[in-house]
């Protein structure tokens, strides 16, 4: 029996307009937000490219320079800005510290909008408080972006909904199901069947059309193999959580036009209050401290610190004897600078602090109640697998902090000990390398979603008893 | 005859169970965002009062300085918020609140809220305006989508026609039967948040006015929804199939087009990033005066210039503090180049809303969540207004301090400026620009607007006519 239904569905659904109808849908619009996501990508590394070749140009020539100057030629300039000059060289000649794009960053912008993704720290200025923020349009951070993620969550819902809203109920209204009850198979099992053939179907079209626009994007499959596997299976998942919604509406209101309303309903609760909701309470819950405050605090502190700086300096000396052995040494803004600077930054250290475990403790928070519901689970894990997320800039910014704080260390022995810098020195120049943060498993959440699904199935299969003991399946 | 198809279709409505609870989420949810933008309002105004008052302090306090030390230490001004934020707060989120002035530098607004806040605050938030942009038209679909093919289905529409009412009496029943209640649940919330804007005291300069402008932006949003959804009602059969085209109309408008349009703006006008941004502003400034670089080329020029024009051998004889005069100069010319990078900057910005004013075509959602905004005094529009703003005060803050050591020092003195010299520099005060300019530089998307709804509404008419 389950070939019969399964031919006649088959055929059923290959003769209706709907599945070609679906496949152009999807392949538009996957296709075209697979190809916006790459431009951006593009445009970030072409961005980190170009700042990265701008820094080897200058190196060439700073190398020039002080390879005659080693040789003992007289260099045509400024002697203020010599590049034996360690400060000039921590000052002038910043290294790019850059965050590359994940090769599945195309997936989901993410917070990618938001931030920067290449800073220059220099050995002036505090590591602790750069600008991450990326020069963008607010408009264009206020719509979002057109990506493979958005399709997925908030598109494909809805296709489901539009074409299986009524996958029992029409059966009914069209008078069918009698016949169909007269027929040798449960009605359960038919529908259950009919369900999961569309499953099947769709799954098909969906995997098909999103690995199109993995091959387009130019994608490694073997290097980035589990990647995609991953979102290919959260996104089956997904699909299969909203498929036993629809049943479950269907058995439970079986009235096409209400089933419709209350999918809808189901839609707006899932994929825009609840986010809202939880958003709206880690904000109240763990709110992050005044940023007017911080601004405030930090400029009287660091006003402080200027005016106590040749006390500042004294102490630093005092510990560190090591550099306090050249006794005539003249002190320069620089000398004063750096010392001062350490103090500074280990005041503030509590403060910046602060706002970084609140933003940890608003993360715990959706962490933990990404549960109540698939698409925040969705979209956290597209987010993590693409790079994207707010941990791997909260990742970035202490790596950038920590190779700031290194950048700076590396002059401060040079400055005080007089040291001149030489081509040897300068190949030594710390660089920075990102390192991702591994991602939570998402096998786990993967397992979360489909538990909803086996939830759901089994309320229908409860439902759906309970009522044809009433009889009011098929009346 | 038309009040009795408003009254009956308002009674069905009514009863309608789907209608009650929907109409009882949207009214709790619309209470509680609310309340919680009114708290966000009463938090940060605390905050900037405080912080205005402190940073005036710790400026006025600086002690005996050189002014161009204090050019350095600089201050922060902050951006109040507008009265309106309670129902829209527009993209106040994704644009700083204070701006740090400084000497040589003009700085962008710092921490925005979003970048403090987890990725899924991206998903939207609980605001007035979310409720009143996306839900309600949700809802108004809801109460219209099968007015009348459910007069087909159940076969009632032979007998309402042999009622002897006219197709246009007919229709502008249900036309109103639709709106009522949308109506009411808009004006209640304009009326309480009316009452609590004008309760509150320590609000900035609320108006009425401006409040009555935004309601009328969202009834012509809602009569324009409402005109969609009467005219797809009429030309298909179905009530799912009715639902269905609705609520893909919805998606299309709400959601989908406004990210395309994002996504085509940002791609065809796209913004530098910072880096880039700053680099361009660090390589002109280079080619200009500095002033604390006296060896350029060009401060040797402006040199020259000076002593012929005094007619004197040496920069000491000059009757003021030569060295405050080449700040200033270079003072002058770094904020030209700003002007000229923020201005191709803003230029951009206006490419972009270009852009999104055309794709307005498309989606009636796209111009009133601009004139939302504007009105709301949210937008991108007066964001830069108020950066704008405080630059200019930047520069006439820079041209006070290096005055200040010009007129009471010669060159080569460090000139220390007296205690209570900071406290002569005026206060920054933001004052927005006033409502009927806001308005007037609007027009073009009000009459978007409203060609919306004259154009929905004769498709309407005439579909009506033939049907």
């Amino acid at each position: 029996m389950f070939s019969y239904n399964f031919k006649y569905e088959l055929k059923s659904l290959l003769r209706s307009k709907w599945l070609i109808l679906l496949t152009i849908i999807l392949l538009t619009l996957v296709l075209f937000a697979g190809y916006s996501g790459k431009k951006k990508v593009n445009k970030r590394v072409f961005d980190i490219e170009k700042a990265n070749n701008t820094v080897k140009e200058q190196d060439i020539a700073v190398l020039k320079v002080l390879d005659s100057i080693e040789k003992g030629f007289v260099v045509n300039q400024n002697l203020r800005s010599l590049p034996t000059n360690p400060m000039n060289i921590g000052y002038s000649y910043p290294r790019v510290a850059a965050m590359y794009p994940l090769e599945t960053a195309f997936i989901s912008t993410g917070q990618s909008d938001l931030f920067t993704h290449y800073v220059q720290p220099k050995a002036y200025g505090d590591s602790f408080f750069f600008n991450h923020a990326e020069f963008s349009s607010p408009i264009q951070l206020l719509f979002g972006s057109f990506d493979l993620a958005f399709v997925i969550i908030y598109i494909l819902p809805l296709i489901i909904i539009a074409f299986s809203y009524h996958i029992f109920s029409l059966e009914k209204e069209n008078g069918s199901l009698k016949l169909m009850a007269s027929q040798p198979i449960s009605i359960y099992k038919w529908i259950l069947q009919k369900t999961m053939l569309r499953f099947f179907v769709l799954s098909v079209i969906v995997v098909l059309v999103l690995t199109i626009a993995f091959i387009i994007n130019n994608y490694n499959f073997v290097e980035n193999l589990a990647e995609y596997l991953y979102f290919l299976l959260l996104t089956l998942t997904y699909i299969l959580f909203w498929f036993t919604v629809v049943l479950l509406i269907n058995i439970k209101v079986n009235n096409s036009a209400k089933n419709a309303v209350s999918l809808l309903a189901i839609w707006v609760f899932i994929i825009l209050i609840i986010p809202a909701i939880i958003a709206q309470a880690a904000n109240t819950f763990y709110p992050i401290p005044s940023r007017t405050k911080m601004i405030t605090d930090v400029r009287a502190l660091k006003d402080e610190v200027s005016k106590k700086q040749d006390k500042i300096l004294d102490n630093f000396l005092r510990d560190h004897p090591e550099y306090a052995s050249n006794k005539n040494q003249n002190y320069s803004f620089w000398h004063k600078y750096l010392a001062s600077q350490d103090l500074v930054e280990d005041e503030v250290k509590p403060l910046i602090k602060s706002y970084e475990t609140q933003l940890l403790k608003q993360q715990q928070w959706v962490k933990l109640w990404q549960y109540s519901s698939p698409a925040i689970i969705l979209q956290q894990s597209f987010n993590d697998i693409a790079g994207t997320s707010t941990t791997h800039y909260q990742e970035y910014r202490s790596q950038v902090a920590k190779f700031s704080a290194k950048w700076r260390d590396f002059f401060v022995p040079l400055l005080y000990n007089n040291e001149k810098i030489n081509t040897k020195l300068y190949k030594q120049l710390p660089t920075f390398e990102y390192k991702n943060p591994s991602y939570t498993s998402l096998l786990f959440k993967i397992s979360i979603v489909l538990i909803m699904s086996v939830v759901f199935l089994l309320i229908t299969r409860i439902l759906f008893y309970n009522k044809s003991k009433k009889g009011t399946i098929i009346n | 005859m038309i009040f009795h198809v408003v009254k009956k279709e308002l009674q069905e409505t009514l009863r309608d169970g789907r209608f009650k609870i929907s109409a009882a989420i949207v009214f709790v949810l619309l209470v509680v965002s609310l309340i919680l933008t009114f708290n966000q309002y009463q938090y940060n105004n605390a905050q900037y009062i405080e912080a205005q008052k402190n940073e005036r302090s710790l400026w006025e306090e600086q002690g005996e300085k050189n002014p161009h030390s204090a050019a350095h230490y600089g201050s922060y001004v902050f951006k109040p918020k507008s009265p309106l934020s309670l129902i829209d707060q527009g993209v106040e989120k994704y644009t700083g609140i204070s701006i740090f002035l400084e000497a040589h530098n003009r700085n962008e607004a710092q921490f925005s809220n979003a970048s403090d806040q987890t990725a899924l605050s991206r998903f939207g938030e609980l605001t007035p305006s979310f409720i009143l942009l996306y839900i309600l038209p949700l809802i108004l679909i809801l109460i219209g989508y099968d007015a009348y093919t459910k007069e087909l289905e159940k076969g009632t529409f032979a007998i309402l026609k042999s009622q002897g009412i006219s197709n246009t009496k007919l229709l502008f029943g249900k036309w109103l039967s639709v709106l009522i209640p949308i109506v009411t649940i808009t004006t209640l919330l304009f009326l309480f948040g009316g009452l609590i804007l004008s309760n509150t005291s320590d609000i900035g300069v609320f108006n009425w006015e401006a409040l009555g402008v935004l309601y009328i932006v969202y009834l012509i949003y809602y009569l324009i929804l409402t005109n969609i959804v009467l005219f797809i009602s009429l030309v298909t059969k179905k009530s799912g199939v009715a639902l269905v085209s609705s609520l893909v109309f919805w998606v299309l408008a709400c959601f989908i087009t406004p990210k395309i349009a994002s996504n085509i703006a940002d791609s065809k006008y796209p913004y530098p990033t910072n880096q880039e941004f700053s680099k361009r502003v660090a390589e002109d400034r280079k080619k200009g005066l500095d002033g604390h670089n006296p060896w350029s080329e060009e401060a040797k020029k402006l040199e020259e210039e000076v002593l012929r024009k005094y007619n004197v051998d040496s920069v000491h004889k000059l009757p003021f503090n030569y060295s405050a005069y080449r700040m200033q100069k270079g003072e002058e010319y770094q904020a030209k180049v700003y002007a000229k990078h923020y201005s191709w900057l803003d230029e951009q910005a206006q490419k972009q809303e270009n852009v999104y004013k055309s794709t307005s075509m498309i989606s009636p959602f796209l111009p009133t969540r601009f004139l939302s905004m504007v009105i709301s005094r949210t937008d991108y529009q007066s964001h830069r207004d108020f950066s704008e703003k405080a630059e200019t005060y930047r520069v006439k803050t820079q041209e006070f301090l290096n005055g200040l050591t010009e007129k009471n020092s010669r060159y080569g003195e460090r000139y220390v400026a007296s205690a209570n010299a900071w406290k002569k520099l005026p206060k920054f005060e933001y004052t927005p620009p006033p409502f009927s300019q806001i308005l007037n530089s609007n027009t073009p998307m009000m009459l978007i607007l409203i060609v919306w709804f004259a154009v929905t509404g004769a498709v309407l008419f005439f579909i009506n006519k033939n049907h």
